[in-house]
């Protein structure tokens, strides 16, 4: 019999766990070109995200504009601002709500480390969302520009995939 | 009229002086010290002439603890400070919330930030913060709550009744615009009951505040109101220069009412764009971000971002505007213009749009002034009142632009002040443009670091959600002691519970979605 598993096809997965490469390597391509994110607007990074998704620049390009409002169709959670104490217990319900395999983005400084928002005395921030959910990709700026999103984007597709989709800027460093 | 006041107050208080302060200074006419007996008769008195209740402020000053009442006038300006001390090793005070409505949410706020009960209000529990919080962040010294105190503020139920049943609104959900949570109380498609619960973005600026340099505070405010940062931006600058007497040159308030009206019309855009997309068309908003996409490439060379702007300094800006500046906004001008008509056949001549807002979620003048909404919603329930007229800072007082007002106060009305006050900041914006003068940027007076002289200020202007009230002490250190803003938006959403009741459930998020709230500036 052969069921489809968590990440790629398997043969009678308890007795014969064996993986087909060849056709995890085409999954993979499937998934990196249609990344489905999540419709989570927390602070002013969701303000750059939805630019990023409009008309200019177009996140469609990459087949990654569309957008769900419910987690349980998504593959992307793009944590677009602070989160708050309060904030992560619903954040953590969202993530877990998502069906595998799943990715997480951390979109700007406060959902990297809690950004502008630490300081001596701080009582409500978390100081990044890693301290939560394992995150893929992280994107830094206050707010990052489109370009870093898209980016980012890039960067998770590589991820997946292996493959770079485009020769990347080359490093300076 | 501030005479009158202040003889008639004077009258009903009897034995209290009522004090007569600096508006240029202090941003009140009138001020006086009650004791708690007295309050309830003060607020009652402020009902019947016509008040609001603008501001509620609670400020520790370690002997005691000050609550400050700011009251003001739709028609007149004047505005009444009343303060009344409170013990703070037994913090209660009388509640109005039976005077005014609004003060019931100020009151929660207060209760939990400070540990100040108010006697006889009705529901005394969390609104912002969470039982993981246990001590009171805004006080000086570090009070913990106590188990009891616990018991009591988290006490929040959700009543009980026959065929109801209880939907919460948020904190994910598209047309809550952010995390914005409101737990609705539901009799079939009915809403019986509505209770915001906020807190979920509260990213403690008071606090921050205190902790922060004059200077170092000010990117903070860029991000309260992410829609209208600038408004936000020239709300501090202007309200740290009256504290401390610094002048700004004539230029810098020309380019600062430009910027202000540019970012404005940004926030609108921005509004019936997600307004739109929660009554369920998504087309106006690829629109609205062509148009927002470039309002974005005429402010990114001046002031180096595109959302969360720091561009306004003490005492001017942080650079000149140029010649590119000044023709790419023409041209946006005359860009904007045309679009008008496509947004009038695309939104305000559409029969559906129109059916479905009209007659939803009235607000009458009354209702206005006790739960004091500010802002388009105010204009929309038909009081013509416009900080940039009323109290103008920069260079809103020489542009000449009207008020609109609605006639009906739905959310049809809403709509369409907006739409008319996008072409008012137009007019505004070609007329500042034309009479832009040459000249410094920056004043030469500004002191390198501030120490603003003791008291208080309070200190309005008009965001695009309307009236922002900024509250600052200083105890003459480099530091507020105390920082409170009076955020539109929270004002705004306090009147959604009334309005909902009796509606149906896709009604009330048009109706939530009329009152253009930002999440992050409700929590703070
Ligand atoms: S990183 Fe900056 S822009 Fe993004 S949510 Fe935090 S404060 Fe806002």
């Amino acid at each position: 019999m052969v069921c489809l598993g968590e990440r790629g096809v398997c043969l009678e997965k308890e007795v014969f766990p064996v993986k087909f490469a060849v056709v995890e390597k085409v999954l993979d391509l499937a998934r990196a070109n249609s990344i489905w994110p999540m419709t989570f607007g927390l602070a002013c990074c969701a303000i750059e995200m939805m630019s990023t998704a409009m008309s200019r620049f177009d996140l469609d390009r990459f087949g990654a504009g569309v957008f769900r409002a419910t987690p349980r169709q998504a593959d992307l959670m793009i944590v677009s601002g602070t989160v708050t104490k309060k904030m992560a217990p619903v954040l953590v319900t969202l993530y877990e709500q998502m069906p595998s395999p799943k990715w997480v983005l951390a979109m700007g400084n406060c959902a990297i480390s809690g950004g502008p928002f630490v300081f001596e005395g701080q009582y409500n921030v978390i100081e990044g969302v890693d301290l939560l959910v394992p995150v893929d990709v992280y994107v830094p700026g206050c707010p990052p520009r489109p370009e870093a999103l898209l980016e980012g984007f890039l960067k998770l597709e590589e991820k997946i995939t292996g493959k770079r989709r485009f020769p990347g800027p080359e490093s300076r460093w | 009229m501030v005479e009158r006041i202040k003889a008639e107050l004077g009258a009903t208080l009897k034995e209290t002086p009522v004090g007569e302060a600096d508006y240029r200074e202090r941003g009140y006419h009138l001020f006086a010290e009650v004791a708690s007996a007295d309050l309830l008769n003060v607020a009652r008195f402020f009902d019947e002439r016509g008040f609001y209740l603008a501001a509620l402020i609670c400020v520790d000053y370690k002997e005691y603890l000050e609550l400050v009442y700011i009251f003001s006038n739709h028609a007149s300006l004047c505005k009444v400070k009343i303060t009344l001390k409170i013990d703070p090793a037994k913090p209660v005070a009388p509640t109005i919330s039976t005077v005014f409505d609004c003060a019931y949410w100020h009151e929660r706020e207060i209760r939990e930030f400070f540990g100040v009960s108010f006697d006889g209000h009705p529901n005394m529990t969390y609104l912002f913060l969470h039982e993981g919080i246990d001590f009171y962040p805004l006080r000086k010294e570090k009070i913990p709550v106590s188990d009891e105190d616990k018991k009591a503020l988290g006490a929040f139920r959700p009543g009980e009744g026959e065929d109801t049943f209880f939907v919460n609104l948020g904190p994910q959900h598209p047309s809550t615009h952010g995390v914005l949570r409101v737990v609705l109380k539901m009799d079939g498609e009915y809403i019986e009951d509505a209770q915001p619960v906020l807190g979920y973005l509260h990213r403690m600026h008071e606090k921050m505040a205190e902790n922060r340099s004059y200077l170092q505070f000010l990117p903070n405010t860029g991000r309260m109101d992410y829609l209208g940062p600038m408004a936000f931006n020239l709300g501090y600058v202007t309200a740290v220069e009256r504290l401390c007497g610094i002048p700004v040159p004539d230029r810098a308030n020309y380019v600062r009412v430009i910027l202000t009206e540019l970012n404005r019309l940004s926030s609108h855009l921005m509004w019936l764009g997600a307004y739109l997309a929660d009554l369920g068309a998504l087309t106006p908003f690829l629109f609205v971000f062509d148009d927002r996409e470039e309002i974005n490439d005429i402010l990114e060379p001046v002031t180096g971002s595109r959302l969360t702007y720091c561009y306004f300094r003490f005492g001017g800006l942080y650079n000149d505007v140029d010649d590119a500046f000044v023709a790419g906004t023409r041209a946006f001008i005359e860009r904007l213009r045309s679009r008008f008509s496509l947004y009038e056949k695309l939104v305000g001549g559409n029969v559906i749009f129109t059916n479905r807002t009209r007659g939803i979620g009235v607000i009458t003048k009354e209702r206005a002034r006790k739960q004091a909404v500010s802002g388009p919603v105010l204009r929309g329930a038909g009081i013509p009142m416009d900080i940039r007229k009323s109290e103008p800072c920069a260079a809103y007082g020489e542009m000449d632009f009207d008020v609109p007002v609605g006639t009906r106060g739905d959310a049809l009305d809403m709509y369409q002040v907006r739409i008319r006050e996008m072409e008012n900041a137009l007019n505004i914006i070609e007329q500042a443009l034309a009479r832009l003068p040459e000249g410094p940027i920056m004043t030469e007076k500004a002191p390198r670091k501030l120490k603003p002289p003791k008291g208080d200020l309070y200190h309005t202007v008009e965001t695009p959600r309307g009236e922002l009230g900024i509250y600052i002490v200083s105890d003459e250190s480099d530091k507020p002691y105390r920082m409170k803003w009076r955020v539109p938006s929270f004002s705004n959403l306090m009147i959604f519970p009334e309005l909902a009741k009796g509606n149906l459930l896709a009604d009330a998020v048009a109706i939530l979605g009329s009152l253009d709230l930002v999440i992050p500036e409700i929590d703070r």
